[in-house]
């Protein structure tokens, strides 16, 4: 079992109640079970300071918490439920409405329909935990899993098809996040978890968005992400999970038991994967490096003004590279972006160098699902895509992932 | 099947699997490819102006004989109008500097170029095989890291040069991300990306009075993947001496080395992408320099550390763990969670956690009033007082070290832990030479 168990000192007593014999030793500390489960849900509750009992409003902050059934979120979701109920025993109220969102996986192996009848069972009717979602919104359940996978097949490297699989999971429960109407997403990731973020975010090159991707705070998206378990190392979790009472290990799926047996081969091999391994073999023996990375990358804090003046020329298609296909004189350019006048100014730039390159510019917010829709994307862009069956595919998946949405809403 | 015809050229055939992209090249369009990425990197930083007079800091690895080559090549091809000159540090280890030296010695033969040899023994009165002796090989990193950055300095300043080049390249800048990430180093995060960090440095003017003089650093080959280079160096021939420091081991450093070797196995680009993930987050650095984009880069402070061996890198893991779990028991203690973000402004602070909502409490750390937690401090240069170079202490760290050493104990605690992982060259000249195509692809 990680966390490490005390072999020789069983008998030594728990560190904090200094009555009950010591079940663990948690950062050096001998502790029993019941001040180690204290620990865990402290160090949660701690982090939801925002959402206390609000007694000057009656508007009710509604939460939204993706279940992955894994160990972590999981574990959040227990928490949560605890804390809700301490709120309503000692206040008579609550401060915030908790969604659940179930999240299968995009090979559909998780049988999550299993897991939610078990959830269900677990949390009955419970007054606090009132909106169980079943998989709205899972890449999975696309009846067009054929299309996703010919998408996510067309992609060269593992590490690319895990990134865009993960990008646009994210992209879904933030959208289920706005439909519901909740401001807030609360992730189960451990600090471990966060450590491994933001470290692949690095290495692929984005480290420009680790102040949303890990510190608490608002996102480009315009909803607010918490990581309530931030200060929790994963093998605490998995120890959590394990000495609980009430059943909680029924209902964890952990597909992968442990990152450090994956691929040999670096072909399947993802960046996420060899993070994961390797803070796996750094949270045994340095906990606190894992925890000092999470805290230093905290601290980085996107500059004030920064937002009112868009990184790239059009907020789109990088510039240079317009520039560098143009000197290569082809047809036609299609550039995409946000800043139709940053687009503007660029287009005129290039047509004073090079003007034998048509030029168009097409509005578009890449980080909106909903921003294609109302452009006639499949008559102007499909000529140009290689596989023009593709663009079709992308187009209507597109539509029907709105369509479910715009359903939802009405 | 047939053999691969060159990307570049497509009339040679291939016999270079790039490692950068994977890219087949022949050995001229790569040695092209690879010259005229550096000249671009000079380009587009303005790295060199007309007329300069540039130190070449030299080792005699392949890295520094790299640069020289590569240097001389674009100098004279581009016209920069440079004049260039190598700048040698003997540290004073047997087996090692005195034979990669001779090396250095036949580049400046070969490249034409004026050589200077600047001794610890004559800067200090100690070489590091003393100094070995005197602290033990644990810890001794320390010593010659803080030794040889001064001595960069005074060497230029001795040749009346104001801008030194030094080899590091990619795959250092690459891993100095990473290690500054893992030890939570937020203010050399800031500044290990820049191309140029400026050392403000005290040199003896010809009256002999102290003289504040900017030494320019910069590392052209921050671009540069260490497998290139050993490629560069291979198929021009270059004569480079190729042995590790025989005190070297640096178990923190190795850790990140390895993860960053997986990577480009996984990803070739992931070097790059950690380059350019570091250089977007020396902005969000809070109060760093670098939200001018790096173009002021003269504001950086002293004590850059990227690649090979520096102070407070030459910890263990072990070491900087026990570090940060007793700092973490400290802050516990004292109650305090919260981690509050310095602001830059004298501005009130707006709580930047959690929605707006009405009746908002501020965290506790707010409200109490309690000690908080510091953001990286902003240093403030002086001199030191005993020999004038820049310190932000009262007496700089060369001469601290310099007396516990002259006292015959070190002042530095030595640092007893155990290695994790170590990747040497030796694994790196391995995966070479199959980057390189044989003759069954």
């Amino acid at each position: 079992m990680p966390g490490k168990t005390t072999d020789g000192a069983l008998s030594e007593v728990c560190r904090r109640c200094k009555e009950n014999s010591s079940v663990l030793v948690v950062r050096l500390e001998p502790l029993c079970q019941d001040c180690f489960a204290r620990y865990v849900h402290t160090k949660a509750i701690k982090r939801l300071e925002t959402f206390r009992v609000n007694f000057h409003t009656n508007e009710e902050r509604k939460v939204l918490l993706p279940l992955t059934f894994g160990v972590s979120s999981t574990t959040l979701m227990h928490i949560l439920d605890l804390h809700l109920k301490t709120q309503m025993s000692k206040t008579g109220r609550t401060g915030f409405a908790l969604s659940v969102l179930a999240i299968g996986n995009a090979e559909g192996t998780l049988p999550v329909d299993g897991f939610l009848d078990k959830v269900r069972r677990q949390y009955p009717g419970d007054a606090a935990l009132r909106d169980l979602v079943p998989h709205a919104a899972d890449v999975r359940n696309f009846s067009d899993q054929e299309q996703l996978a010919s998408l996510i097949n067309s992609l060269p490297s593992a590490s690319a098809r895990a990134d865009v699989l993960s990008t646009l999971r994210t992209r879904l429960i933030v959208e289920h996040a706005r439909s519901a109407g909740c401001q807030s997403i609360l992730w189960g990731d451990s600090t471990t978890a966060l450590a491994e973020k933001t470290l692949a975010e690095t290495c692929k090159g984005r480290g420009f968005s680790l102040p949303w991707q890990v510190a608490d705070g608002k996102t480009p998206f315009g909803v607010y992400f918490h990581y309530p378990l931030r200060d929790v190392l994963k093998k605490e979790l998995v120890s959590y999970i394990d000495l609980a009472d009430s059943g909680l290990a029924s209902l964890v799926h952990e597909s992968t038991p442990g990152a450090t047996q994956a691929s040999t081969s670096s072909k399947n091999t993802t960046i996420d994967d060899l993070m994961k391994q390797y803070f796996e073999s750094v949270e045994e023996n340095f906990p606190s490096i894992v925890s000092n990375v999470v805290r230093t990358s905290s601290k980085l804090e996107v500059p004030a003004g920064a937002d009112s003046d868009p990184r790239c020329g059009t907020a789109g298609l990088g510039k240079e590279s317009v520039k560098a296909f143009a000197a290569h004189a082809p047809e036609h350019i299609y550039l995409t972006g946000r800043n139709s006048t940053a687009a503007a100014s660029l287009m005129a730039e290039v047509r004073s160098e090079r003007s034998t390159a048509a030029l168009s510019f097409i509005e578009l917010d890449l980080s909106s699902l909903r921003s294609p829709v109302g452009f006639d994307c499949t008559d102007k862009l499909a000529p140009l895509a290689k596989d023009k069956d593709l663009a079709n595919r992308l187009w209507d998946w597109t539509d029907k992932i709105l369509a479910r949405y715009d359903g939802a809403d009405g | 099947m047939p053999p691969s015809i060159c990307a570049v050229c497509r009339t040679n055939r291939a016999l270079i699997l790039r490692p950068k992209d994977h890219s087949k090249l022949c050995r001229e369009c790569f040695i092209t490819v690879f010259e005229t990425e550096i000249h671009h990197t000079i380009l587009s930083t303005n790295l060199f102006e007309r007329g300069e007079r540039i130190a070449i800091g030299a080792s005699g690895g392949k890295d520094s004989t790299v640069l020289a080559s590569v240097l001389k090549t674009l100098n004279e091809r581009y016209d920069y109008g440079l004049e260039l000159m190598l700048l040698s540090i003997d540290e004073g280890i047997k087996g090692y500097r005195d034979d990669s030296l001779e090396t250095v010695k036949r580049n400046a033969v070969q490249y034409d170029m004026p050589l200077t040899i600047l001794g610890y023994s004559e800067l200090y009165g100690w070489t590091m095989d003393q100094v070995v002796e005197q602290v033990g090989k644990k810890g001794n990193c320390t010593y010659c890291g803080v030794f040889r950055r001064q001595a960069l300095d005074r060497g230029a300043a001795r040749l009346g040069v104001k801008h030194v080049v030094t080899g590091h390249n990619a795959d250092d800048v690459a891993e100095t991300v990473l290690m500054n990430l893992l030890r939570g180093d937020l203010p050399r995060l800031s500044r290990t990306t820049s191309i140029v960090t400026s050392t403000p440095s005290l040199a003896p003017n010809k009256t002999g009075v102290a003289d504040n003089t900017h030494i320019k650093r910069s590392k052209p080959l921050k671009y540069a993947y260490e497998k290139e280079i050993v490629l560069y160096a291979h198929h021009k021939q270059l004569d480079y001496f190729s042995t590790e420091c025989i005190y070297s081991p640096e178990a923190f450093r190795g850790s990140a080395r390895a993860l960053i070797k997986n990577l480009e196995r996984v990803r070739p680009s992931a070097i790059l992408d950690v380059v350019r993930s570091g250089e977007d987050m020396a902005r969000l650095v809070p109060g760093s320099d670098e939200g001018c984009g790096g173009a002021c880069a003269s504001a950086t402070a002293a004590e850059e550390e990227v690649g090979g061996c520096g102070s407070a890198v030459g910890k263990s893991m072990a070491s900087v763990e026990r570090q940060l779990a007793s700092n973490e028991r400290a802050q516990e203690s004292n109650l305090e969670t919260e981690i509050t973000l310095p602001k830059p402004s004298p501005a009130p602070s707006t709580t930047p956690a959690g929605p707006p909502l009405k009746g908002q409490k501020k965290p506790r750390s707010e409200r109490s009033g309690g000690p908080k937690k510091k953001g990286p401090a902003k240093q403030v240069m002086g001199s030191c007082i005993k020999c004038g170079y820049l310190s932000s202490q009262a007496v700089c760290k060369a001469c601290v070290l310099l007396e516990g050493l002259n006292k015959s104990r070190p002042k530095n605690a030595i640092e007893v832990g155990y290695e994790v992982q170590d990747v040497s060259l030796n694994s790196v000249r391995d995966e070479l030479e199959a980057t390189t195509l044989s003759t069954e692809r």
